[in-house]
């Protein structure tokens, strides 16, 4: 049976009518069109499809609407630039040509981006960590790890502007 | 030279939208109406169909249309048209299409796949080119030499291969009698899967109005729209393909494939778009592997380490349908003697039919798996000739004026590959290896490479270049961007044959074969090196445009004027000069009369001289634009798991011109990655039933972060090439070469044991320690 879920989505009031069982992707990409959220595998493996859910970095193939609850906040890769600004960490991947085919970016992002929810000047391994979640065939992750260090530097300044 | 753009770390202009989730990629294209395509695919790998029932499908929540392989009379295929786009009577790989669901969502579609019963009688399953090979073998192509196929294919009919090629050079008993060594080993490079981040798909639409519009994430949008062509009789202008952002390609979605079962299915409901996108286990079972290459290699040498030999069989398990691997194979072939010089030289390359889908391109195609056999050969003819591998290898480099197995004669342009290993060896062998401890035993390998396209005589790449009135440029062109860069490569090059900033150079997003110039394909590394010299024309018939505008102005002879970007002027007298916007569009007088062209401008490049080959020999100028290399590591193994940890990886290769330096050594490092997978962890296993074991990420290990080398060191050797722009020659799939063949050597270094297959995982090498622990 179909019920209806109401989320903040990227600060906008959205809601479904849904099965509980719908992954939240599927949501995001078909019915609200934020097809920045990739597929890339079906069962939360490579990374491609993470979200922020209250906060915290999931995989939208495996949320379910009724996993994440009605109510939840969430943010995809297109709730972070502020027009042509981009984030920190989506100017740092850039600058550090971490992108390449660009599949895996959005996913990448999102990760980095709850990191700094939660950890304010995260060490080595934590990047290592967040990034050691996700899957690219591009890159060979040098550029990657290198953009999630540059992305700590360009938090730094934008939470202290020199 | 001093270059302005060249050689700079210009960014990529797909990155912003990449990185902030706007980029369009296949999945992400709606369309009015659009339905949407589910297919069932067989249990099992080899079978004939003795019915098939849809009865209970068709009336199924939100069913619009079941189809079926009944009546199917189409085959097709670029290279032997043994490709169908929905399965007959008979099903050849555990993936191939057997009937679809065409529905108003995927989920409803998916669903009603479940209300379709077939009933199969299952036939012997081959998934190895060595038991297709067998006398007593049932064939899997009756009378496949029937099939239509490029004239310079040669099948074996009443077997399966479905092509042999052969090539000789030199006389090679002769070459084996000469020599005081003759060594000869196997080795086996398994199947694998491209498996890149974005799974194949394809839309087609059939329009009322008799056209036919395509979507699809293939770098082969010219061949898919000629196919689709010839198959639905009708001019290949009415049919439309346009290829978006590709999420990754690295071969796999060369070539026509899931495109053609996509437009059968959709072509039973005219007027409406239908889309299929692969599942990740579609991905792995219904589009195109890679490798499956056993090498079978001889190799003889005097004892001050001259080859005087060798005599190669490729035995390529190429899957149910050989149409996209019987170039891979004969690339395989000709190029299996590695960056060496053999005067004598017998090479048989087979192409055989086996129950896997279908095999094709992988980065690298076809030269990775020989360079695997080569490499290992060499290092251990050095230990039977009791010499240092690299000089054993230094005496036999091809390079200026040294002639290849195809009988091409090398240039000085074709690069220098003694100074690719004069980096590496720095890099890797002018220090000590570090002594085994408790936990670690630890080893360094080397390899060298060659690798030049497998291409077409015709193959060409057009580009569009247009003038905008502000003077800012636009390039048009039909190579797929699916990762490499070549839009950055487009801007860097146009910039720097205009004298503009690239700031002022739009590169093209996606192609559409309606706007696109003709480009055969992107394949086999050669964008940056023929699409650079198409842009490099086109910038120069501008220039010659602007000029004859502009001299016409100025009222003096073209040839006295120079140009710089911005103005047109007298050679002699700088001040007399007219600007370039003002010429761009024709010059405007005064009294608003107006003369000159408006500067649009197209050409294209191909290889020079690149032929087919003589069937007398197999030889033909098949190369011609080579890129060498050398690749080395240092490893250390954990004895207690067998872990081969990659602590040091050094590529090194004479690219001839570095347009973008950032962006190569990202080229190069993902290459060593994907490499390094495919050496220690990569392997489609089958069961026996020919079902693929490991159709998921989770079983199919891809490397991630933590199997990536503690440390890549890249370096670039530029020895200007003949044709590519400002020398640069290809590197895209390069990086891929050496890597098994230097870990592997490393491991023999670490360990003194000899592995000829690959991956060598965890567990085989616990094993084999503990093999040689208990020999002792």
């Amino acid at each position: 049976m179909a019920e209806r879920y109401s989320f903040t989505v990227n600060g906008v009031k959205r809601s479904v009518q849904a099965e509980p069982k719908t992954p939240v992707m599927d949501v995001i990409r078909r019915e609200w069109g934020l097809t920045g959220t990739k597929h890339g595998c079906d069962n939360g493996t490579c990374g491609a499809c993470s979200i922020v859910v209250n906060g915290k970095a999931v995989k939208s193939c495996l949320y379910t609407l009724e996993r994440i609850g009605d109510g939840a906040e969430i943010v995809t890769v297109e709730g972070l630039a502020r027009g042509t600004e981009l984030h920190p960490v989506q100017q740092a991947l850039i600058d550090a040509g971490a992108v390449q085919c660009g599949f895996c970016i959005p996913g990448i992002v999102m990760e980095l981006y709850a990191l700094s929810l939660t950890t304010e000047d995260p060490d080595d391994d934590e990047l290592k960590k967040a990034v050691g979640k996700h899957l690219c065939r591009c890159t060979g992750y040098e550029a990657i790890v290198d953009g999630a260090r540059l992305a700590q530097k360009y938090l730094k300044e934008m939470r202290s502007p020199a | 030279m001093d270059f302005k753009y060249i050689g700079k770390d210009l960014q990529r202009p797909d990155a912003v939208n990449k990185a902030v989730g706007k980029s369009i990629y296949l999945d992400d294209v709606m369309l009015p109406g659009m339905l949407y395509a589910a297919i069932l695919r067989p249990d099992h790998a080899h079978a004939r169909i003795l019915s098939v029932d849809t009865a209970k499908a068709e009336v199924m929540d939100g069913v619009v249309k079941v189809v079926t392989g009944k009546g199917n009379t189409i085959f097709y295929g670029d290279n032997i048209r043994d490709l169908t786009p929905m399965a007959v009577d008979r099903v050849r790989y555990a993936g191939e299409p057997v009937a679809a669901v065409i529905a108003d969502s995927p989920e409803h579609a998916q669903a009603a796949l479940s209300g379709i019963s077939v009933e199969y009688e299952p036939l012997p399953v081959y998934t190895d080119a060595l038991d297709a090979m067998k006398k007593d073998a049932l064939l899997i192509h009756q009378k496949h030499e029937e099939y239509w196929r490029l004239p310079t294919l040669t099948p074996v009919a009443g077997t399966n291969i479905a092509n042999h090629y052969h090539l000789v050079k030199g006389d090679v008993e002769r070459g084996f009698e000469d020599a005081d060594v003759v060594l000869e080993e196997e080795f086996n490079y398994p199947h694998g899967s491209c498996a890149a981040l974005e799974p194949h798909g394809a839309i087609a639409w059939f329009r009322e109005d008799k056209t036919v519009e395509v979507w699809s994430s293939s770098i082969c949008p010219f061949i898919i729209r000629e196919d689709l062509a010839r198959v639905y009789e009708l001019p290949a202008s009415d049919v439309r393909v346009h290829i978006v952002d590709i999420g990754g390609c690295f071969g796999y979605k060369s070539d026509i494939t899931v495109e053609q079962t996509v437009a059968y299915v959709a072509s039973f409901v005219p007027g409406y778009p239908v889309k299929w996108v692969a599942s990740r286990k579609e991905d792995f079972t219904s589009t195109l592997l890679g490798h499956g290459i056993r090498t079978r290699m001889k190799i003889g040498a005097k004892k001050d380490g001259t080859l005087t030999a060798l005599k190669t069989d490729i035995y390529h398990s190429t899957g149910a349908y050989a149409d996209t691997g019987v170039n891979v194979a004969m690339a395989s072939t000709h190029n299996s003697t590695g960056p060496y010089e053999f005067p004598n030289c017998d090479f048989n390359g087979y192409s055989v039919y086996t129950n896997t889908p279908a095999v094709g391109a992988f980065r690298g195609y076809g030269h990775q798996e020989s360079h695997f056999a080569i490499e290992r050969l060499m290092d251990k003819l050095a230990r039977e000739l009791d010499m240092d591998p690299f000089e054993l290898r230094d005496k036999n480099y091809l390079g200026e004026g040294k002639v290849t197995a195809l009988g091409e004669t090398l240039w000085k342009t074709n690069g220098d590959i003694r100074a690719c290993v004069s980096n590496v060896h720095k890099a890797v062998y002018e220090h000590d290896v570090q002594k085994e401890d408790n936990d670690y035993i630890y080893g360094r390998g080397f390899a060298a490479i060659m690798k030049s396209p497998k291409g077409a005589p015709f193959s060409s790449k057009g580009c569009i270049l247009k003038f905008n009135i502000d003077g800012s440029v636009s390039i048009n062109m039909g190579g797929a961007e699916v990762g490499q860069g070549l839009r950055t490569v487009v801007k860097q090059v146009a910039a720097e044959a205009l004298k503009i900033s690239p700031d002022r150079i739009r590169s093209y997003t996606e192609i559409d074969t309606q706007f696109s110039p003709w480009e055969w394909q992107t394949i086999g590394s050669m964008f940056t090196t023929q699409g650079g010299r198409a842009i490099i024309r086109a910038a120069e018939k501008a220039i010659v445009k602007i000029k004859d505008t502009a001299s016409r102005v100025l009222r003096v002879d073209a040839d006295m004027l120079e140009y710089d970007g911005e103005w047109v002027y007298l050679k002699s007298d700088p001040s007399v000069r007219v600007a370039v916007t003002d010429v761009v569009r024709g010059y405007m007088h005064p009294d608003g009369i107006t003369v000159g062209e408006v500067v649009q401008t197209t050409s294209d490049a191909r290889l020079p001289r690149y032929s087919g080959f003589d069937p007398k020999n197999g030889q033909g100028s098949m190369g011609v634009s080579y890129t060498f290399g050398a690749q080395a590591c240092e490893i250390r193994i954990e004895k207690k798991s067998g872990k081969i940890i990659v602590d040091h990886f050094a590529s090194s290769f004479d690219v001839g011109r570095v347009i973008n330096p950032k962006q190569i050594r990202g080229v190069v490092v993902g290459g060593v990655v994907m490499g390094l997978g495919a050496s220690l962890h990569e392997e489609v296993t089958y069961d026996e039933n020919g079902r693929i074991e490991n159709p998921h990420y989770t079983k199919y290990h891809i490397p991630k972060l933590a199997d990536a080398p503690g440390k890549q060191t890249v370096e670039f050797v530029e020895t200007p090439g003949e044709i590519g722009p400002f020398g640069a020659r290809g590197i895209g799939e390069h990086p891929v070469l050496g890597v098994a063949p230097a870990i592997l050597n490393a491991i023999y270094n670490a360990t003194g044991i000899e592995f000829n297959e690959i991956p060598v995982t965890a567990a085989r090498m616990k094993q084999a320690l503990e093999a040689k622990k208990e020999a002792r």
